[in-house]
């Protein structure tokens, strides 16, 4: 991971030297929890993650401000796609009460996070498989741990629906995807987020900003972008996004099911 | 071969050369054979190993057992990701040609690729049904592996193995393939050991070139650069290159040629320049000689041409008068022809030098112009501590003469007239002089008085020549000659030096006419 940001680092260092700002050294944390308590040290002071990661970490540490998107791949947003067996009888969200759906890992903002927020929007309760629940009303899920996965269980009865992103279900085999049905769509959400903790400088905050936009202007900075988990370029964040994110905070209640 | 030579050099450096290269080509040798006997000893437990698993039959179960206990928690958890996964580690030991992993419901679950092409694809032959069964089925050469994936009972579903052959013929491929891997390893193994060889070679060479080209060429490279400066006419800068080899020979020889020519070139420059002078001396002598001889013959045909118009009158006593003049201007060249041919002698005739006691001489010098001291009223002293000279005697005894006339000249009628003939020490040597207390030279006329037929009175007797002949017959002997005095009624000493005694043998003959300057009598 250093390997695969240093050299997008490296760039930023270039790009702000001039000004007097002096990049630090990269941090991998490795969990939510981690990461929150280094930006209340103000050992961090800008964050690349996806939606819902950063809006655990907004909420929890209250030291994190989103600033940029980020484009992977070409794909500036994303959705989560519901699916269900193509001769199933499931048609919408509401046919999901009583029945089970099969997420990936709380972590996942796709395929977890956000199908969650969808149900919940739509006024549906959901919770995990295994608390005991039986309100049929209730939307079940259990964890399958990858996208594939998530198919074959669904598939093979192990539940009703999944839900994972768009990306994803096209990435599907075909023998596999040719099985399936698209039922539901969520609204897109931005493909990832640069946010700075709220202690940092706002000219270093505005002069970093301005460089991280810029860095897909010139070759070097590209390939430094495409090295980092092929990210294509970053982004201001619209007033839409903002809106969107704003949603997804409220409705996702972060700090519950998500580590 | 010469030792410390260049040959011995050579094959010195060589020798060296060639030892590297031996022992670099030994050291090359000796790490692949090392290597190639370490590689053969694994080839060999390979083979055995290969040979050992062999039982081909209880490896399949021993396979298959393992693989169904393994998949079990993947297959029953419908873990797709996982199985792909371990189904990739499984191709890496076995030649794994399909690998179908089954469900409860006897459907293709994986294929163990990303494209899962045959999920779902229902399994329709015979499969083991109890836990722990395998079923082996040979299809020409690939073998086809059937069992249940179950642990305690509890049956998750089949694994569907296809060996693309045997596997003591995978085994085979795999030795086969670690060979060629081997050999390829082999191969890079002898060109590094190569490139490596060849690179300390070529360093080596490259350090030894330079060194023998340094050794060689600087001291090439200086003599060329002094053969140029020889070349040049620089002759002072000598090679300074001590060797105890060819080259140090060439140099020494360098630096004696280079002494021999400087040596040659200053006698040349001597000659040259003695030539010269010799040249402008004869030039001198040619006009004064003309010159001085012009004169009698003027008068002797001025009186004959009166004495023919005397004749023509009878007048006796004009013509015997005319006669006279005409005699006496004879007498007068006639002297000056003896006074030229003595003069010339000096330079051609040599006498062998002897030891010559200088008072018994000047003794004698006196003696031979007693009438004109006599005459003058002159008083002679000689010195009683006159050494011993080696010279041409007959020459010492000239110079001696010529200068006591010359001084008794100067000194008619002066009273109490004076003539000394000593010895003083000089600068390192003795001079010897001649001394008078007569009339004196005016300062300016000192050098003038050696120069032929000069005569500072125009009245007095003689030719003008003695005083030359003294400088020249002392220069002859290598030694000076010349006048000193404090002005006119002050006295002259005419002073001369002579080489100290065992110096030369004899008097060398100068070459050129005489001295073109010459005494005068005063």
């Amino acid at each position: 991971m250093l390997r695969v940001f240093g050299e997008l680092l490296a760039r930023l260092r270039e790009r702000l030297a001039p000004a007097g700002i002096e990049v630090g050294d990269l941090v991998v944390a490795r969990e939510v929890d981690d990461l929150s308590q280094r930006l209340v040290r103000g050992e961090v002071d800008f964050v690349i993650e996806t939606v819902f990661p950063t809006l655990v970490l907004q909420e929890r540490s209250r030291r994190l401000s989103p600033a940029l998107v980020v484009v992977r791949r070409g794909q500036r947003e994303y959705r989560s796609v519901f699916f269900t067996k193509r001769d199933g009888p499931i048609r919408s969200l509401a046919d999901l009460r009583g029945r089970t759906l099969v997420l990936q890992v709380p972590r996942s903002t796709s395929a977890f996070a956000l199908p969650k927020a969808e149900l919940e929007r739509a006024g549906l309760s959901v919770g995990p498989a295994d608390n005991g629940t039986a309100d049929r009303h209730h939307v079940r899920y259990v964890l399958a741990l990858s996208e594939i996965n998530q198919a074959v269980w669904v598939l093979h009865g192990r539940g009703d629906a999944g839900a994972f992103n768009d990306g994803d279900w096209t990435a599907l085999p075909d023998r596999i995807r040719s099985q399936l049905r698209v039922f539901h769509e969520t609204r897109p959400v931005v493909r990832g987020l640069l946010s700075f903790r709220t202690g940092v400088e706002p000219r270093v905050r505005r002069l970093a900003e301005e460089a991280l936009a810029s860095l897909d202007e010139d070759e070097a900075g590209r390939a430094a972008l495409a090295a980092a988990v092929g990210v294509t370029r970053f982004e201001p964040l619209t007033a839409a996004d903002r809106q969107e994110l704003r949603g997804l905070a409220t409705v996702l209640r972060p700090g519950g099911s998500a580590r | 071969m010469r030792v410390g030579g260049i040959g011995a050099r050579y094959a010195a450096w060589i020798s060296t050369l060639a030892l590297v290269l031996l022992a670099t080509a030994l050291g090359a040798a000796g790490v692949i054979a090392f290597r190639e006997s370490r590689l053969v000893q694994e080839e060999i437990h390979g083979a055995v190993a290969a040979a050992r698993a062999a039982d081909e039959d209880a490896a399949l179960r021993g396979t298959g057992r393992y693989l169904a206990r393994h998949l079990f928690n993947a297959l029953y958890q419908l873990d797709v990701e996982r199985l792909n996964e371990e189904i990739e580690q499984v191709r890496g030991w076995l030649p794994i040609e399909s690998f179908l992993v089954l469900d409860r419901d006897r459907r293709v679950l994986t294929d163990g690729t990303t494209e899962n092409a045959r999920y779902g694809d229902p399994f329709a032959e015979e499969l083991p049904s109890e836990a722990g069964a395998l079923q082996i089925l040979r299809r020409g050469s690939a073998t086809e592996m059937r069992f249940v994936v179950a642990t305690g009972g509890v049956v998750a579903g089949w694994g569907v193995v296809t060996l693309a052959e045997a596997p003591w013929q995978a085994s085979l491929r795999r030795l086969e393939a670690r060979t060629t891997d081997l050999w390829a390893g082999r191969r890079a193994s002898l060109l590094s050991i190569g490139a490596v060889a060849c690179a300390v070679t070529l360093g080596l060479g490259l350090l030894t070139a330079l060194r023998l080209s340094r050794s060689l060429a600087r001291p090439l490279t200086e003599m060329s650069r002094a053969a140029g400066e020889i070349a040049a006419g620089n002759l002072d800068q000598p090679l300074t290159l001590d060797s105890p080899d060819e080259l140090g020979d060439l140099a020494r020889s360098l630096n004696r040629m280079a002494g021999n020519l400087r040596a040659h070139e200053d006698a040349l420059r001597a000659e040259r320049s003695d030539l010269a002078a010799k040249n402008a001396e004869l030039e001198r002598f040619t006009y004064t000689v003309s010159h001085d001889l012009k004169s009698p013959l003027v008068t002797i045909r001025g009186f004959a041409g009166l004495a023919v118009d005397d004749l023509a009158k009878r007048d006796v006593e004009r013509v015997r008068h005319d006669l006279e003049r005409i005699l006496a201007a004879s007498e007068k060249m006639e002297h000056l022809l003896q006074d030229l041919l003595e003069l010339s002698r000096i330079g051609r005739v040599a006498n062998p030098a002897e030891d010559v006691p200088l008072g018994t001489v000047a003794q004698e010098a006196v003696e031979l112009v007693r009438g004109t001291l006599d005459r003058g009223g002159a008083e002679v002293e000689i010195a009683k501590d006159l050494p011993v000279v080696r010279a041409d005697r007959r020459r010492l005894l000239e110079v001696l003469q010529n200068l006591v006339e010359n001084a008794a000249k100067f000194t008619a009628g002066c009273p109490s007239a004076r003539i000394e003939i000593g010895v003083r020490s000089g600068s390192g040597e003795p001079v010897f002089y001649v001394r008078d207390n007569g009339r004196g030279i005016e300062a300016r006329f000192l050098e003038r008085v050696f120069e032929l037929f000069e005569k500072l009175e125009a009245g007095s007797a003689g030719t003008g020549v003695g005083l030359a002949l003294v400088r020249r017959i002392v220069e002859a002997h290598g030694g000076r000659a010349w006048a000193e005095s404090e002005g006119p009624g002050r006295g002259a000493t005419f002073c001369f030096t002579l080489p100290q005694r065992g110096g030369a043998a004899a008097v060398p003959t100068p070459a050129g006419p005489p001295a073109a300057g010459s005494t005068a009598t005063r």
